[in-house]
């Protein structure tokens, strides 16, 4: 098992790297003058001049790159050119108020994709199956700023039930001690329920949104791995000795088909931390998504560029999360050797 | 000793009991309609759509002529999808965009299919090293999500029409590596590569002749979904403002300059178009998932 | 009164003519082996499968009964099997991939115990060990804490068996429980599953393409091809005196040391008369119709034309 951990490990460094490296080249070598770029259109020769000098952007390129790694490496993702503050404080401010987000959307979309999942998968070819599949196709095809303008439309202005698309909170209410980051969790901590209660009232319209579409792949993924576990013979051999159909649905399916499940999880759990940028920004949710949509309205490529390596190693730390929790609930690769000949 | 030959019920499967082959000639009858009835909606929407893209644009206003007079106009007889806040025809604009829209998606779709496909019958033909690096350098870019990904390229390129589309291609690319990759590598045990080989075809010959046009199939499939989520991706980068800029008639376009009214209570402007843009992407992958595409 | 007797079963493919097994009759006395033979597509896992209501979707009864102790187990108004487990139990062929992978087999022999017997969690717990010991496991308290994949495939057999037992069945099916094992293991098992029948008097019913093994384990004999039974009997009366040309062909191939998959063709199931007509040697015109089981003996009975005298008469004089 270790070995297993090991050898997943030094991939996913060696993909960290990868990433740190690509990002590097795409905002460097990519055509223009990286001074030019960077300083924006208004930019005087002097501004440029400055800018140039500040990244050391006429050093060679081997040196700026070793120094970009080195500064990663430490945690220094850089420094924004229009704030002049550090990339990597920027979004660790911004980052729980991103997780937040996708915490409960992730959670409400495997909340309706796993039981349509299962069910899909337990009355193959049924009107249920069928609904299912239509439903997965509509949740892939749907476009994130339309659902979310359509929420607001009718939710915020039409019935007004819940609030407009500003913030985590209202203006006037004090944001709850920093504890977890997560708003809901932090206000129940320190006992301010009616915050707890406003926090999921603003989150409520963003989540819908993002687990109407994060549900589709989740749904579909369960579907296939349950489909995969019900005609296992082991399966065959649990009805041959009379295990209830819903037991077996779920000791004898689903908890086969959970590596499966996990994968579908992570993986849109990953997409979420790059996808919520529209979201974010419908919402005015001032998350890590907002903060990459400021830098390119601003032309801040540093920023960006800090944003980009964070969710690319987000992702790769969150596979890593995954393996563990693979070798947890599979016991052929938590206890490798046989006991008994 | 024993002289019967093993039961195959039980080769045949991993978990069912066997199940016999297709004896029902009617089935196989039935017509496309009713074998896969997602498809053909689709089919039609896009039909539709694309006729509107061809012909459309000569029977609308011009879409970039603004009246103020008539600005955030609802819907009506003579609007309608009413007109925005330059009072342009909403209309109009939408049936303009529908051209840029699906020829942009497509051809991304086809690019990416091509590229793709030919760098993943070279990691899986070739194998060794050339596989491990391609391997490696997909896993790299799959670790952003395509969105990120085209964002950024968009932001350094410069925004244009042609470099969104080399951005979001660049972003789909590695999915049809990996399609491609996977279907060479069982293609390539198959008899009829031998069968090449014998007959004194040359490496690259049968890799390209023979290989990559049998590896296809599910990259094509594929190319369906990623048709309608290019269109989706493109819209959603000129909702943030990213690539296709305004005033140019686009769906996402569109959407980013008529969000502000939906607080206010035109539904119109916005609404509208998105709501094409989501039929156009669920008509390409009610095709695409009927012949088997799954989700990236 | 037997323990299973099965009357005129016909399983087909839904949505088609075709049937995978067509009037199939045979019954289990308590105590008694009954064998299952025939070769790929017989019918007889089919068979097995129709018997514990396991059927897939995609085929259908369609006629016959199914009686065990005398009760009918095919639900009239929707032609499935009842849950059966309380007197039927079932071990596979694949001993390994029939047990829950990520479930200990302790407890999925204590989970058995808890469905059927009514036990509780901790009694099954026990009990479950017991099971273990009782089918030959050495340190069984130590394997109810194995996973399946930690076990041999004799070992898993072992605990396939101990669960089927945890269902006090009457009638054990084993569909060929050792195909999947070594040539000692084997014994071990069929040792394994006569004890058993001496201690419970339970009937069996063996499913197996292998006569060696008919010949060592069983006390009848169901022949089957192309889901049709060929002959029924006791083991001596049929293996001694077979009266269908299929037997004697089987039994001539052993005796020649040839594989009977060298002339084999695929069976047609659409066909409407004897399944083994298009390779039969003696095949003539009345074979294009199903023959009935003719009486050899008492108790031993086959299915051809060419026990019916007054065919045969007829066929000579035209010939």
């Amino acid at each position: 098992m270790w070995r297993y951990l090991g050898k997943r490990l030094l991939i996913s460094l060696g993909t960290i790297l990868g990433i740190i490296i690509l990002v590097f080249f795409i905002v460097r070598i990519l055509p223009g003058d990286a001074a030019v770029v960077r300083a924006g259109p208004y930019a005087n020769e002097e501004k440029i001049e400055q800018i140039r000098e500040r990244y050391g952007l006429s050093d060679p390129i081997v040196e700026q790159f070793t120094r970009y790694v080195g500064n990663v490496v430490t945690g220094d993702l850089g420094t924004s050119i229009r704030t002049e503050a550090s990339v990597t404080d920027e979004l660790m401010a911004r980052l729980p108020a991103s997780l937040e987000l996708a915490f409960y959307s992730v959670l409400v979309a495997s909340m309706i994709g796993i039981p349509l999942g299962i069910a899909a998968a337990a009355y193959q070819g049924t009107w249920i199956d069928k609904s299912a599949r239509v439903f997965a196709v509509f949740g892939s095809s749907m476009a994130l700023f339309w659902l979310g303008l359509l929420l607001i439309y009718f939710f915020f202005f039409r019935f007004g039930w819940f609030p407009g698309p500003i913030d985590r909170l209202a203006v006037t209410t004090l944001a709850p001690l920093h504890i977890t980051g997560f708003y809901t969790i932090d206000a129940a901590l320190t006992g301010r329920f009616h915050v707890m209660w406003e926090a999921f009232r603003y989150l409520a319209l963003p989540v819908i949104t993002l687990a109407f579409v994060l549900a589709a792949p989740i749904l579909k993924m369960v579907r296939a791995a349950m489909v995969d576990t019900l005609s296992a013979d082991h399966v065959r051999t649990a009805r041959a000795v009379g295990v209830p159909w819903r037991r077996i649905l779920l000791r004898d399916g689903f908890r086969n088909a959970l590596i499966p499940v996990a994968t579908a999880i992570g993986i849109v759990f990953g997409y979420m931390l790059g996808g919520n940028i529209i979201v974010e920004f419908l919402f005015a949710w001032p998350g890590v998504g907002r903060y990459a949509y400021t830098a390119i309205q601003n032309n801040d490529l540093e920023a960006l560029q800090g944003f980009v390596v964070m969710v690319g190693v987000l992702y790769v730390v969150l596979n890593v999360v995954i393996d563990l929790f693979y070798a947890w609930i599979d016991p052929r690769i938590r206890l490798g050797q046989k006991v008994a000949a | 000793m024993s002289a019967i030959p093993a039961d195959d019920f039980h080769e045949h499967e991993g978990g069912g009991p066997f199940i016999p082959p297709e004896i029902d000639a009617t089935a196989q009858r039935a017509s496309f309609v009713r074998r896969k009835p997602l498809a053909a909606i689709g089919i039609v929407i896009l039909s539709v759509y694309v006729l509107v893209a061809v012909l459309g644009p000569f029977f609308v206003v011009d879409p970039l002529t603004t009246d103020p007079s008539n600005a955030l106009l609802p819907p009506s007889a003579e609007h309608w999808f009413g007109t925005d806040k330059f009072g342009r025809d909403v209309f109009a604009r939408a049936v303009y965009s529908a051209r840029l829209d699906l020829s942009v998606g497509v051809a991304i779709a086809m690019a990416a299919t091509a590229i793709g496909s030919v760098i993943g019958v070279i990691a899986g033909y070739w194998g060794g090293w050339v596989d491990e690096v391609m391997m490696r350098l997909t896993d790299v870019v799959l670790a952003f999500p395509g969105f990120v990904l085209a964002l950024v390229l968009v932001a350094v390129l410069g925004n244009s029409i042609p470099n969104v589309m080399i951005a979001v291609g660049a972003a789909y690319i590695p999915y049809f590596i990996r399609l491609t990759r996977a279907e060479v590598l069982t293609q390539r045990e198959l008899e009829y590569v031998d069968g090449a080989r014998l007959a004194g075809n040359s490496r690259w010959r049968i890799a390209f002749r023979h290989v990559l046009p049998n590896s296809l199939r599910p990259s094509l499939v594929q190319a369906t979904l990623v048709a309608g989520w290019s269109i989706l991706t493109v819209a959603g980068l000129a909702f943030l403002g990213v690539g296709i800029r305004p005033p140019t008639p686009e769906w996402g376009v569109m959407v980013a300059e008529g969000a502000p009214d939906i607080i206010t209570g035109q539904w119109w402007t916005a609404l509208f178009p998105g709501g094409l843009i989501v039929l156009a992407v669920m008509a390409f992958h009610f095709i695409g998932d009927e012949f088997g595409g799954e989700p990236l | 009164m037997s323990l299973l007797e099965v009357t005129d079963l016909t399983v087909g493919v839904k949505g088609s003519q075709a049937s995978l097994l067509r009037n199939v009759s045979f019954s289990v006395e308590p105590g008694r082996i009954a064998g299952l033979v025939g070769e790929s597509g017989s019918g007889k896992t089919v068979a097995s499968l129709s018997i514990m209501g396991l059927l897939p979707n995609t085929l259908e009864l369609r006629s016959g009964s199914l009686q065990v102790n005398g009760r009918e187990m095919i639900d009239c108004e929707t032609g499935r099997v009842e849950r059966t487990s309380d007197e039927l139990a079932m071990i596979f062929q694949q001993p390994r991939s029939a047990l829950n992978p990520t479930m200990k087999v302790g407890r999925q022999i204590a989970r058995v115990l808890r469905i059927n017997q009514g036990m509780e969690r901790k009694e099954s717990r026990d009990e479950a060990v017991g099971m273990l010991s009782r089918v030959g496991i050495p340190g069984a308290s130590r394997v109810a804490e194995a996973y399946p994949h930690q076990l041999s495939g004799g070992m898993c057999q072992r605990v396939m068996i101990a669960m089927a037992l945890s269902c006090k069945p009457r009638i054990l099916i084993a569909d060929e429980p050792t195909t999947a094992l070594d040539v000692t293991i084997q014994a071990q098992i069929f040792d394994l599953i006569l004890d058993l029948v001496a201690d419970t008097g339970s009937g069996v019913v063996f499913i197996t393409h292998d006569l060696a093994a008919v010949s060592e384990m069983c006390d009848d004999v169901v022949v089957l091809y192309g889901g049709q039974v060929m002959e029924t009997g006791s083991k001596v009366e049929v293996l001694d005196n077979p009266a269908h040309p299929y037997t004697k062909f089987l039994l001539d191939a052993i005796e020649r040391e040839v594989d009977p998959r060298i002339e084999e063709k695929d069976v047609n199931f659409g066909l409407t008369g004897c399944r083994f007509g298009h390779r039969c040697p003696h095949a003539f015109s009345a074979c294009a119709n199903l023959p009935p089981l003719y009486e050899v003996t008492p108790g031993h009975a086959a299915s051809c034309f060419l026990l019916d005298e007054e065919l045969t008469r007829g066929a000579a004089a035209t010939d």
